[in-house]
C-alpha cells in the first residue's frame, strides 16, 4: 500500500489552477516533487494536510483520508515547510516541552539520538540556528514522533552545498535504514540527483511527468549546437532551445536523438525542467 | 484541549499581556473610568494574536495532531481565563477602593455592577474581535480596530447610563452593600451575557476557520 496518493486535486485561485494533480508515494521511497516557482508545489502539499480546501480530489495516507482519522494521520505525518520558521525567540526545549506532549508515540531516546546526529543544543533559540540547523530540528521532531512520511516544502533552499549535501546524505539513510517515505518539495532538481527514487514534476499546475527519476531521464537527451545545427533540425525536434554563451542547447526526445544528426547527452532533471520549462514560453 | 491550553501559554502568550493583568490595581485610582482595565485585557488580547502572526502560531498549531476547530477553542477559552483573571484580581482591590474612597464622580463604582457591565464588554469584544479575527488571522490590525471600537462604544454607552439613566445612577452605581440584590441580579445577568455572547464568538469564530485556506 502507498502511503501516500494523492488523486485528482484540483484547486482554483484567481489566475492559478491546479488541475487533477495525482501522484503516489511508496513506503521507503523519496519522492522529489519539482516545478517552477509558482507551479503549485507548496499548494499541493498544503492541501494534503488540509491547510488548503482543494475544490476537488484527495489525498489519502496510508490508504485513509486526514478527514476519516485527522489525529492518527498527523501523528504517522511529519510536516516542514522550509525548516523550523516557528516562535523564534523561543528555545529548543520550550518548544520541544510543548510538542511532545501531543504525540502518544513520541520517543525521547530517539530525540536524544536525533539531537546529538544533528548536534543541535536545545538551549538555543530557535532564532539562533542556522537554516540547515532548523531543517535538522524539523525533522528531528517529526522522527521523534515517529513518522512514517516526511512532507518537506523547500528544505534545501537556502542551504549552503554542504549543508544540503548533509541532509541529502540524511535523507537516503532515513528512507533506506528505516523505510521512512519522504515527499520533498524543490526547484534545486540537482538535489534529487542525488536521493529521489522517483519524480513528480508540476507544471503550471499539472503534473507534467510522474515516473521513476531513471526513466525520466532516460526518456530525454540534451544537444549542445551551432545556429546552423538549430536551423537544420527538423520541425519540432529540439524541445526548449536556448542561447547559451557559446552556440545553443535543446532538449529533445531520446528515440529522436538520432534524427539530429549532431552528439547528444544524458538529460539532467535541471535539463528538463529548464528545457520543457521554455518550450511552453516560460522563460 | 490541555495541551493546546499549555501551548498557548507556553509558547503563544505575549508576556505583556500578563503584565496587563496587573493593571487591575487601576482601581484604586479615585475618580477614574474604571472599565478601562477591560480595555487592556483586550490590548493584550491583540498582542498575543500579533505575535502569533510573527511567530507562525496558527502552522505550527494547525500541524499537530489536533482538529483545526480545537485550535480556535484554546485560543477563546485562553482569552477568557485571562479576562476573568483580570476581573478576579480586581476584587480585592474594589473592596479596597469603596472602603478608603468615596464616590467615583467619573463613571461606575467599583461595586459588584461594575463586574457585571464588565463581562458584558468583554462578551461584546469577543464576539466582533474573533469573529472578525478568524476571518482573516493576518489582519489582527483590523480585527482589533472593530473589537475595541465595539468596546468603546459599550464602554461610553455604560458609563453615560451610570450618569443619565436613573436605576443605573441611584442604584447600581452606589458603593456596595446598598441595593446589593440588583446588582447582583446584574452581575448574573452579565456573566449569562458572556457565556452567551463568547459561545457565539466561539462558534462563528470556529465556522469562519475551518473554511479558511492557511
Amino acid at each position: 500500500m502507498n502511503v501516500l496518493s494523492v488523486r485528482g486535486l484540483c484547486k482554483r485561485y484567481g489566475s492559478f489552477a491546479l488541475r487533477d494533480v495525482s501522484f503516489d508515494v511508496a513506503p521507503g521511497s523519496i519522492t522529489g516533487f519539482i516545478g517552477r516557482n509558482g507551479a503549485g508545489k507548496t499548494t499541493t502539499l498544503k492541501s494534503l494536510l488540509d491547510f488548503v480546501h482543494p475544490d476537488a480530489g484527495e489525498a489519502l495516507f496510508f490508504g485513509r483520508p486526514l478527514s476519516a482519522d485527522e489525529f492518527g494521520v498527523k501523528q504517522a505525518v511529519g510536516f516542514a515547510s522550509g525548516g523550523f520558521g516557528f516562535y523564534p525567540l523561543k528555545r529548543l526545549r520550550t518548544v520541544t516541552d510543548v510538542t511532545r506532549r501531543f504525540y502518544p508515540s513520541w520517543n525521547e531516546t530517539a530525540y536524544r539520538r536525533y539531537l546529538a546526529l544533528f548536534a543541535l543544543d536545545e538551549n538555543k533559540r530557535v532564532k539562533e540556528l542556522s537554516e540547515g540547523m532548523k531543517v535538522k530540528y524539523a525533522l528531528a521532531l517529526a522522527l521523534s514522533h515517529r513518522a512514517r512520511l516526511l512532507v518537506l516544502d523547500e528544505p534545501t533552499s537556502g542551504l549552503d552545498p554542504v549543508s544540503r549535501d548533509e541532509l541529502l546524505e540524511i535523507f537516503l539513510q532515513l528512507a533506506q535504514d528505516e523505510g521512512i517515505s519522504i515527499l520533498f518539495s524543490t526547484h534545486i532538481t540537482s538535489d534529487l540527483e542525488k536521493c529521489a527514487d522517483h519524480i513528480v514534476y508540476l507544471r503550471q499546475g499539472e503534473v507534467a511527468a510522474d515516473a521513476d527519476a531513471d526513466a525520466l531521464r532516460a526518456r530525454y537527451r540534451t544537444a549542445a549546437l551551432t545556429a546552423a545545427q538549430r536551423d537544420a533540425a527538423p520541425e519540432g525536434l529540439l524541445l526548449g532551445c536556448k542561447r547559451e554563451r557559446e552556440g545553443f542547447s535543446a532538449l529533445l526526445r531520446a528515440e529522436d536523438a538520432p534524427r539530429l544528426g549532431a552528439d547528444t547527452a544524458p538529460a539532467s532533471l535541471e535539463d528538463i525542467m529548464v528545457h520543457l520549462e521554455k518550450e511552453d514560453g516560460g522563460l | 484541549m490541555k495541551n493546546l491550553m499549555r501551548k498557548e501559554l507556553l509558547l503563544a502568550m505575549h508576556p505583556a499581556s500578563m503584565l496587563f493583568l496587573l493593571l487591575s490595581a487601576m482601581l484604586l485610582i479615585p475618580n477614574y473610568p474604571y472599565y478601562v482595565i477591560c480595555f487592556y485585557t483586550c490590548l493584550g488580547t491583540f498582542f498575543i494574536c500579533l505575535t502569533g502572526r510573527e511567530n507562525r502560531d496558527i502552522e505550527f498549531t494547525a500541524l499537530l495532531p489536533v482538529r483545526k476547530t480545537d485550535l480556535v477553542r484554546a485560543r477563546v477559552f485562553t482569552v477568557m481565563l485571562m479576562q476573568l483573571a483580570q476581573l478576579v484580581i480586581a476584587v480585592p482591590f474594589a473592596v479596597f477602593s469603596s472602603r478608603v474612597s468615596a464616590e467615583n464622580l467619573v463613571g461606575m463604582d467599583a461595586n459588584t455592577a461594575f463586574f457585571g457591565f464588565a463581562l458584558v464588554l468583554y462578551g461584546v469584544f469577543n464576539l466582533v474581535f474573533f469573529r472578525n479575527y478568524y476571518r482573516a488571522p493576518g489582519k489582527v490590525g483590523k480585527a482589533f480596530g472593530w473589537g475595541c471600537g465595539a468596546l468603546t462604544l459599550c464602554m461610553v454607552v455604560f458609563e453615560a447610563c451610570a450618569h443619565t439613566v436613573p436605576f443605573v445612577r441611584d442604584r447600581l452605581d452606589t458603593p456596595d452593600p446598598a441595593f446589593l440584590g440588583e446588582k447582583l441580579t446584574l452581575l448574573a445577568a452579565g456573566a449569562a451575557l458572556y457565556v452567551l455572547l463568547s459561545a457565539l464568538a466561539l462558534r462563528r469564530a470556529m465556522h469562519s476557520f475551518a473554511a479558511l485556506d492557511l
